[in-house]
């Protein structure tokens, strides 16, 4: 299948989120790698995805999982060459499915050689390329973000005697982007790749590429400015390619980087993710519709990028006190599960393996405005290790079968590059793909068609979003609506059956048709329309005037 | 099984399904629930807690204790489910649109400081008349025990200076501390609540055990378990309940080895509402009301001594001093003519040497004038020994007491004119032992047979 030649195709996208090295290990090393990741390609297709979001793949010291590259324009030789990456985009290309890759340009390894070269001498041309000081006291007063190891921004250089700024780990220097060779140095290495055919980069960190004195170093103007360049840049040398911001910010300050419509293509909405969760736990739909209404209008061509979990923690930054102390209350009671100021958790085990709250959050994600981003392994439910370090324990190795390293390779189990699941509840041999393709009502399955229907739709991607609040506040009832496409979305955050009257008298006539099962329901009328809900179920109801 | 059996099985089932949806209706006639409110109650669902509140259609006041209890939801439970239940009642003047709880602008309760995780509930039993105290108390007992309510508070809009904090000092201990009645403790002046001070703590006191100190109050908290044994109390037809539910609440809650509290709240103002019901009519609600608990419950407090000491959050009284602005003068004149009048009255209720010492007291002068404490418990005795006998009319029984109840205002106004907050403490505590000590002179009396007179 040909990919569509429409340039707001993020708009409609499936996107599946994954590492290489999780994926599938094609040579037996212990290691996921490309040619193994395009022998899966057929999967990702028939699962109905249509972009995938590829984890950095570039070399690197792996001092944080792959996000310290030392080298922008290569892949890591643990994940195959260059040739295998080509080879892989084109398969993908072929089956209609769009990659996305990381562009982290915030900072670099230190044992990047622009780095080593910088931090030779002080004379050194390079030397500009990142933020030196003499002393670790400017930009003070600005935030720690893993504040679990870090405990400056600053870290000193025994090499250069004098201190480098780094917002993340210390063996990950800034750049400075006030230098222009550095940026035009960052664009050459975009150019790189978009002329291999890469049809999209998530930038990575962006609030914090610029510092200044006396501001908190992050969503300044200047920062919009480099954006504004680089996505002209784009749009002039390769049209319907996109960019996807990361800034876990509050929407409000997340909208300047829509611009107006000149920066970036797509933003994550980190807000709400962690609001989904709640709303589920509390029973309540007030979390979720609170932060949506405070959302602003973003431009037609931009979209936001939605989630439920990724490679990271479950972020609980975009919450308040009481919000984190519940949410850790509540799914992360046991401490381990914590980390820097989040949880370290799939989806599954979030949810206790309660099939219907995973059927119900999944069908929040499909439904709600925004593209959704889907993390690899939780279409099949998989578990997670809390007890491996870091956000490890939610990136191993992906469980394609029940058989020996879960399918994933071929290598002795202790040469992976991390242990398989393997308990009695998420363990390889109960929570497979293989098993799940062969069940009939496997979550893999029910995953498959509620991606198609959403594929099908183009309304969930692009369509305007009216909440209908009803009086029982378990239920969260919505209108997604695009010309003359109306889908009304009805879902039961709760654990027991309820009772729910909906206001649809604008819709008056219209008939209801239940789209998972294609059934009609009582035309709606003047009075208020009457639905029974069990527990965490939902409805998906296409409205037709006929 | 033929066709016509698998019909014939349908037709008996649909016709068994029309039956039992006729008595389903009729049942449903006998509810004092209406529709409306139920489906409200159906879309809040289980909740933690449950705060009732009576509106007689005073838009101002209404939406200060709206935004009072909201507030404490939105800042003192942030997690837990919640729900106001507004048992309105409009007034005939005013349209229910304009000054029902649940059309106080939102912007006004969704405080930008607002830490709750969750929707705040509101339901309104919207009457067409304002409701009796005991049919909005029974609204509000309802609401509870059907939402499962963990913990619950009833508050007054007549209460100006209701606070976040009145609210979470009245629920927390039922939804903490597993407490079934929650009773406030104010501020008072010395002079202030002498009918609570004289009258309804220490009788209650000795008779229930377990000194709650504010008997009838306008606030007050109790669990859902308490809620739903209230509300399933074949009590509802009753006038006492109908007009002051709230002693009898609070004596449920006594007598039948619930939990109890009390919480000091702090001082209290009220909205002004003209010059309220006379003294005759006080007494014949209040006190008729906790003659009628004590009759009705007689058999959980006549054999039975029981004297618990009920635990108090924050200190158990403060008193304030001041100038009174009561008319001594016209206190004492209202005993001695009431008493004078009520001559052949009192003569049927009182003990004879009760009575006599009584007409003894109306010829003192006013500055020799003290009505003994013995006296005034035997006083009372005698006329709950008489309500329960029904020597007479019972309303007419109760405001006979009126008088007499002047009588020991008057003396204590006299006695302790300056006497410091410890040393009325002191002396109601004596008190309370007083009516300790007579108690078996009230079982005697309760007990012996009598002949009523024509």
């Amino acid at each position: 299948m040909a990919r569509q030649k429409d340039n707001l195709w993020y708009k409609d996208a499936v996107i599946y989120q994954l590492h290489v090295r999780t994926f599938s290990d094609s040579n037996a090393d212990g290691i996921g790698d490309f040619a193994g990741l395009t022998q899966r390609l057929d999967y990702l297709q028939d699962l109905g995805i249509t972009a995938i979001w590829l984890l950095p793949f570039y070399p690197s010291p792996l001092r944080d999982d792959g996000y310290d590259i030392a080298d922008y324009s290569s892949v890591h030789p643990s994940y195959g060459s260059l040739d295998d990456f080509k080879t892989f985009l084109t398969a993908a290309h072929n089956r209609g499915i769009r990659i996305i890759i990381e562009m982290v340009l915030n900072h670099t390894s230190d044992q990047h050689p622009w780095f080593k070269e910088a931090r030779s001498s002080h004379d050194n041309p390079k030397r500009d390329w990142y933020v030196w000081s003499e002393t670790d006291t400017r930009y003070e007063g600005v935030p720690i973000i893993f504040v679990d190891t870090e405990t400056s921004n600053w870290a000193w250089d025994p090499t250069s005697k004098s201190y480098y700024w780094h917002r993340f780990f210390s063996h990950q220097p800034d750049l400075n982007f006030d230098n222009p060779a550095v940026i035009e140095a960052l664009w050459e290495v975009m150019r790189f790749w978009l002329e291999m055919g890469v049809d999209g980069f998530r930038f990575d960190a962006v609030p914090y590429l610029v510092e200044r004195e006396g501001t908190l170093c992050q969503n300044l103007p200047e920062t919009h400015a480099i954006i504004r360049n680089l996505r002209k840049r784009l749009d002039e040398a390769f049209p319907g390619r996109m960019l996807l911001a990361e800034a876990n910010n509050w929407p409000d300050d997340v909208r300047p980087y829509f611009g107006d419509g000149d920066e970036f293509h797509a933003a994550f909405h980190f807000p709400l993710m962690p609001r989904m969760f709640m709303s589920v736990k509390l029973e309540d739909r007030k979390p979720i519709i609170d932060v949506l209404e405070k959302t602003p209008e973003i431009p037609n061509t931009c979209q936001w990028c939605i989630f439920l979990r990724n490679h990271d923690e479950l972020t609980l930054e975009m919450v308040t006190e009481v919000e984190r102390d519940y949410m850790y209350d509540e799914y992360a009671v046991d401490k381990t599960m914590r980390i820097n100021r989040g949880i370290r958790r799939r989806l599954a085990p979030m949810m206790d393996n309660d099939r219907r709250r995973i059927e119900l959050l999944n069908g929040l994600l499909m439904s709600m405005p925004g593209t959704p981003i889907v993390y690899y392994g939780d279409e099949i439910g998989m578990g997670d290790n809390i007890y491996l370090g870091d956000r490890n324990g939610v990136r191993t190795p992906m469980q394609w079968n029940g058989e020996r390293n879960a399918g994933f390779s071929n290598a002795d189990p202790e040469r992976l590059y991390s242990p398989v699941i393997s308990n009695a509840v998420y363990g390889s041999q109960v929570i497979n793909v293989d098993s799940q393709e062969r069940t009939g009502h496997s979550l893999l399955r029910w995953m498959k068609s509620l991606i198609q229907l959403r594929n099908s739709f183009q309304v969930f991607g692009r369509g305007t979003l009216q909440f209908l609040k009803p009086s029982n506040h378990r239920v969260l009832a919505y209108v997604r609506q695009l010309g003359d496409e109306t889908v009304l979305v009805v879902n039961n955050l709760s654990n027991s059956a309820q009772a729910v009257e909906l206001d649809v008298r604008r819709f008056k006539g219209n008939i209801p048709i239940e789209m998972f099962g294609r059934n009609l329901f009582p035309r709606f009328g003047d009075l208020p329309y009457l639905l029974t809900l069990g527990p965490y179920q939902f409805y998906w109801f296409q409205l037709r005037r006929i | 099984m033929t066709d016509n059996g698998r019909r014939h099985d349908q037709v008996q089932s649909f016709r068994k399904l029309r039956e039992e949806s006729e008595i389903s209706s009729a049942l449903a006639e006998d509810t004092f629930l209406d529709d409306d409110l139920l489906r409200q109650l159906m879309a809040v669902g289980e909740v933690d807690l449950l705060v009732g509140i009576v509106s007689h259609g005073n838009a101002s006041t209404t939406t200060q204790a709206v935004l009072a209890i909201e507030r404490s939801f939105q800042q003192r439970f942030t997690r837990q489910r919640a729900v106001i239940v507004d048992a309105y009642g409009a007034d005939k003047d005013q349209s229910s649109a304009a000054s029902g709880p649940s059309n106080v602008p939102e912007q006004n309760v969704r405080l930008a400081d607002s830490l709750s995780l969750r929707t705040i509930q509101r339901v309104t039993a919207d009457f067409a008349v304002p409701p009796s105290p005991g049919l909005a108390l029974r609204t509000i007992l309802a609401a509870a025990d059907l939402l499962r309510a963990r913990a619950c508070a009833v508050v007054s809009p007549g209460t100006t200076n209701l606070t976040p904090d009145w609210i979470a000092k009245l629920l927390k201990p039922a939804y903490q501390d597993k407490f079934d009645f929650v009773a406030p403790l104010y501020t008072r002046h010395k002079f202030q609540g002498l009918l609570a001070r004289n009258l309804f703590y220490p009788m209650s006191r000795a008779i229930f055990g377990g000194g709650i100190r504010e008997l009838y109050s306008d606030e007050w908290g109790f669990s859902g378990r308490l809620a739903t044994d209230c509300l399933n109390q074949d009590v509802w037809h009753e006038e006492h309940i109908g007009s002051r539910p709230e002693a009898w609440m609070a004596i449920s809650a006594m007598s039948s080895d619930f939990r109890c509290c009390q919480v000091f709240l702090g001082e209290k103002s009220q909205s002004a509402t003209g010059s309220g019901p006379d003294i005759v009519e006080v007494f014949r609600q209040t006190v008729g009301s906790l003659f009628w608990c004590m009759e009705s419950r007689q058999s959980e407090w006549l054999d039975r001594e029981k004297s618990e000491a009920v635990q108090t959050f924050g200190p158990e009284h403060e008193l304030t001093s001041g100038p009174s602005e009561l008319d001594r003068h016209r206190i004492f004149e209202m005993f001695r003519s009431g008493v004078t009048e009520l001559e052949p009255i009192l003569g049927s209720i009182l003990d004879s040497e009760t009575h006599a010492e009584i007409k003894g007291l109306v010829s003192l002068e006013e500055d020799n004038f003290r009505f003994p404490s013995e006296l005034w418990v035997k006083t009372l005795y005698d006329f709950a020994a008489s309500y329960h006998h029904a020597v007479l009319n019972r309303d007419h029984l109760v405001q006979a007491l009126a008088p007499l109840y002047r009588g020991v205002t008057f003396s204590y106004l006299a006695e302790h004119s300056d006497s410091s907050p410890d040393e009325i403490e002191a002396v109601n505590e004596a008190l309370c032992a007083e009516f300790q000590r007579q108690r078996p002179y009230l079982r005697d009396k309760w007990k012996v047979k009598v002949e009523v007179k024509s």
